[in-house]
């Protein structure tokens, strides 16, 4: 089997006071290993809760969400923790470093979790990703001295300092200025180029959105259709025009 | 190892992210401190209390009649001295206990208090009198007249004759001074009338016709004018005083020397001896040097102020003391020093004793270099006979007349009022005096019955033997029958004659009869507990009747002083580390809910819950590790300072509980393991609310940026 994500008629309800929200209303896709996917869609669309699903951060009301050939629901909170550990990188919005930590600390805090290399060798490890990502310099530095790009950076060498198959993002560009943005996208673009790691990231952003192999379009909690980077960027602009149109009118 | 090095890397850079850690590590570190120090000295305390308890008196076992209606009190309680059961069976018990592989000796003991009365200083001179008349008729009351040459005897009798003439000489002049300020009528002139037959020649040069006469107008008359007789309480421990000397040894004798193997005889204490019995004057220059030499100043200290001021008040003692050639030989040679004309001896003395930081060296020598060898400087002398009253357990007043051996003291307690005021007496004494039957008395009895023909009648028989038909017992009572030559027979007239005195008792006798308590020793004191328990079975075993407590127990409120001051160092201590649990426990909570984010971000990418779970409890735990480490650091080091310094006692009370003029405080191991589990348990107790609350943070936390 090819597929690292699989989602079926998922259903996510989130209960708000009285009423009942619905993020996903039967959601189905496949994510094919390697792939460089983007999740599209305007604010509230179910984005974040779709990657969350897949996060094993969350999980479903209703479907099935299998990671790595395993039924999340099926897994208890250990072992989906374990999941997390081992099959799946987070790169987030916000970075999330621990501001307490080094950014070598940040990086080898999740070989630390795992227990698996002794001490020389979680030191090649880290130095070798912090290299990949330009920042061996600044090991021991703590976040808060480093820039929001050189961050993002820290926090995607910490993603995929276990090997992950699966890295989730986020909205990973959300805080950064365009420039730095188009860097980080890149950063992830050749690591997934190298490592054959499959990347999902969610993105309202459509010059972000023109990297990706692929792009899931999400409207309402419902998926749009799976497109092209060409087509999803031209359907952002288009409908980027259409909004503007009505803000002027 | 990694892992754990993080958790307290985190924590490490937590605490110091956060001031409140300050002042939560700042009461950890002063909880921890005071348990140290103070728990520290309180140990060191109870220990040097044990050394002067158990050296004392107590031994480290005490065991009394299991009957008795008060608890043991060895220094006395609120109520007096307890009531206690007597123990009768001692040599089966004493036998008994010494059994016990762990028990050393087992000394028996009593302990009461009596009234010694001295006359005034007329009394007292006229009895001195009175006595070496009579020896000079050859009734030799008191045995130092004994064996006096005639020449010496007539030289004694001039002397004290003497030295009576000059205490009317005294009291003529005191009334003189006093008709001059009084009005008339507070003035008795029988009083005036009996001092002016006493003053004059006419009186002196007959009192050789008619010596008996005239002692009792001077008894009658004169003496009763001196107020100054005193009433003095005396406590006193009765016991088997060579086993006693043996098993305690830091009794040393200062004065004197022991009480002879087996014989009656009294030791005095020395701190009572010097306090009570001393001259006033004297005690107080005494004082006045020891002061000195601590750096007290007589011109700032209120207490050294007082003690001069009585000196000059108080010189009657001196004046009385002295007779006419003493009087003018000690009026020489304070004129002398004093470089004054005065010639009264009592406006001398007044001018003396008005010492001053600067010259009371000099006075202090002077006093016991040239005016101390003209007086009596202690009322009881060592080798004295002492006459000791004291109420029996049935209520009548019995008297002992003992000898006194010499003064003793404790090592290191030599100050201490609670250990150097307790006399040591034979236990022979000391059951007469309680009123308990001794085997001198018991044979007292028995030649009376004989003598007297008299018949024992049981409480079963007693109405028919007194009442019934043809009753034995009762006899017309007929005059003459008592001969006044016999009163003395027995044991007062033994102890008169000084029999008594030197007979030598022998350990069965000793040990015969009643007892109050007992002081065990023990061969190893570190078995206290286990061994006391064993005494209890053993006593119930073997139906000893008696109960053992522990020097502790024994030693009443005393012995619970300590554990006083150890409720109230838990009390304290547990005040502080409870405000510490909550502050912490609040401080936790807050950084916990402001490190959600972190937390969540740290259980997505793979931290299970029990690593968010030690991640908290870690950081308190090094809080409480740093600063209560910082504490015990402290607090060692002051202890260890005061263990090289010593802490010199505050005043004569503290010589007791330092065991000496120092006390020495050992920093103990016990208290740094318990003041760091301590430590442990607020920490982690006070964290494991937040810490649970963190470990319920969801992943989730992670997606949701508050940045």
């Amino acid at each position: 089997m090819n597929a690292i994500v699989s989602i079926r008629d998922v259903v996510k309800e989130y209960q708000l006071g009285q009423t009942t929200v619905q993020a996903l209303r039967g959601v189905s896709l496949e994510v094919l290993k390697g792939e460089f996917l983007s999740i599209a869609g305007p604010s509230g669309s179910g984005k974040t809760t779709l990657l969350n699903l897949i996060g094993c951060v969350d999980t479903a009301t209703r479907g099935v969400v299998e990671v790595a050939g395993k039924d999340t629901a099926k897994l208890t909170e250990r072992e989906l923790t374990d999941l997390r550990l081992n099959t799946i990188g987070f790169i987030f919005q916000s970075f999330n470093l621990v501001s307490v930590l080094t950014v070598f600390q940040n990086v080898e805090f999740p070989l630390l979790l795992q227990g698996k290399l002794g001490g020389s060798e979680r030191k090649a490890k880290v130095m070798q990703l912090l290299e990949q990502v330009g920042l061996h310099t600044h090991a021991k530095h703590r976040p808060s001295e480093l820039s929001g790009g050189q961050r993002q950076r820290v926090a995607v060498a910490r993603a995929l300092v276990t090997d992950p198959l699966l890295v989730l993002a986020d909205e990973p560009t959300a805080n950064l200025d365009s420039a730095t943005g188009n860097q980080i996208i890149d950063l992830m673009k050749s690591l997934n180029q190298q490592k054959g790691t499959t990347f999902i990231f969610s993105t309202h952003d459509h010059k972000v959105m023109q990297h990706a192999n692929a792009v899931i379009r999400l409207a309402d909690g419902k998926v749009l259709g799976r497109e092209s980077a060409k087509d999803a960027v031209a359907h952002a602009l288009s409908l980027g025009e259409a909004a503007a149109n009505e803000v002027r009118a | 190892m990694g892992r754990l090095s993080m958790l307290v890397q985190i924590a490490w850079r937590n605490l110091l992210a956060s001031p409140i850690n300050l002042i939560i590590g700042a009461l950890i570190l002063f909880g921890t401190f005071l348990f140290v120090v103070v728990g520290g000295l309180l140990d060191s305390l109870n220990a040097a209390m044990a050394r002067s308890v158990i050296g004392s008196a107590a031994g480290h076992v005490q065991i009394y009649s299991a009957k008795s209606k008060d608890e043991l009190s060895l220094y006395g309680s609120m109520g007096g001295d307890p009531d206690l059961g007597a123990v009768t069976e001692f040599p089966r018990i004493k036998e008994a206990l010494e059994a016990h592989p762990n028990v050393k000796e087992v000394v028996p003991m009593g302990v009461s208090g009596a009234l010694i009365t001295s006359g005034n200083t007329v009394d007292v001179a006229l009895e001195e009198l009175r006595n070496l008349l009579k020896a000079k008729d050859g009734v030799v009351d008191r045995p130092e007249y004994k064996n006096l040459a005639p020449a010496e005897l007539d030289t004694r009798i001039t002397a004290s004759r003497r030295h009576v003439r000059q205490m009317i000489k005294v009291l003529d002049a005191d009334q003189k001074k006093a008709a001059a300020i009084l009005q008339d009528k507070a003035i008795d002139p029988e009083v005036v009338a009996a001092l002016q037959k006493v003053s004059s020649d006419d009186f002196w040069a007959g009192f050789d016709n008619d010596p008996w006469g005239s002692l009792e107008f001077l008894e009658n008359k004169i003496a009763p004018q001196v107020t100054d007789s005193q009433l003095l309480f005396i406590r006193y421990l009765g016991t088997d005083l060579d086993r006693f000397q043996q098993s305690f040894d830091r009794m040393q004798i200062v004065d004197g020397t022991r009480v002879p193997k087996g014989q009656r005889g009294f030791l005095v204490a020395k701190l009572f001896y010097e306090d009570q019995l001393k001259l006033k004057s004297a005690r107080r220059l005494d004082k006045l040097k020891d002061a000195r030499s601590l750096g007290r100043l007589i011109a700032t200290d209120d207490e050294l102020k007082r003690f001069v001021k009585e000196n000059k008040a108080q010189t009657r003692d001196i004046v009385l003391q002295l007779d006419d050639l003493k009087t003018s030989e000690a009026v020489t040679k304070l004129q002398g020093f004093l470089k004054s004309d005065e010639k009264d001896l009592a406006t001398l003395l007044t001018a003396f004793f008005d010492t001053t930081d600067e010259n009371l060296e000099v006075r202090h020598g002077f006093f016991y270099e040239q005016l101390a060898p003209m007086l009596q400087l202690y009322k009881v002398r060592v080798g004295d006979t002492l006459t000791i009253k004291a109420f029996s357990r049935a209520g009548a007043i019995s008297a002992v007349n003992v000898k006194v051996y010499g003064t003793f003291a404790f090592t290191g307690l030599e100050k201490s009022p609670l250990a150097g005021t307790t006399s040591l007496m034979d236990l022979m004494s000391f059951r007469d005096l309680y009123g308990y039957l001794t085997a001198d008395k018991a044979e007292e009895l028995a030649q009376l019955k004989r003598e007297t023909g008299a018949k024992q009648v049981t409480r079963e028989s007693a109405e028919d033997d007194l009442f019934g038909e043809g009753n034995t017992v009762v006899a017309e009572a007929t005059a003459g029958v008592i001969d006044e030559k016999k009163e003395f027979t027995g044991v007062g007239r033994r102890l008169r004659e000084d029999d008594l005195v030197r007979r030598v008792y022998s350990d069965a006798e000793i040990n015969g009869g009643v007892v109050l308590h007992a002081a065990v020793i023990l061969k190893d004191p570190a078995l206290l507990s286990k061994t006391i328990d064993e005494l209890n079975a053993l006593s119930t075993e073997k139906n000893l009747g008696i109960k053992a407590v522990s020097w502790q127990q024994a030693s009443g409120l005393l012995g619970q002083v300590i554990l006083f001051f150890r409720v109230l160092l838990v009390m304290a201590v547990a005040f502080i580390f409870g405000v510490a649990m909550v502050i912490i426990n609040n401080a936790m909570m807050m950084a916990t809910l402001q490190r959600t984010q972190v937390i969540g971000t740290m259980r997505a990418i793979g931290a299970q819950r029990t690593l968010v779970l030690s991640m908290v409890l870690v950081e308190s735990v090094v809080l409480g590790l740093v600063f209560g480490g910082l504490g015990m650091l402290v607090g060692s080091g002051l202890m260890s300072f005061l263990h090289s310094h010593g802490i010199a006692a505050p005043n004569d009370v503290a010589y007791f509980f330092f065991s000496g003029p120092r006390l020495l405080p050992e920093l103990s191991t016990a208290n740094l393991i318990i003041a760091l589990g301590i430590i442990l348990l607020v920490t982690l107790g006070s964290t494991m609310l937040p810490a649970i609350i963190a470990t319920r943070v969801s992943p989730l936390r992670a997606m949701q940026a508050d940045e």
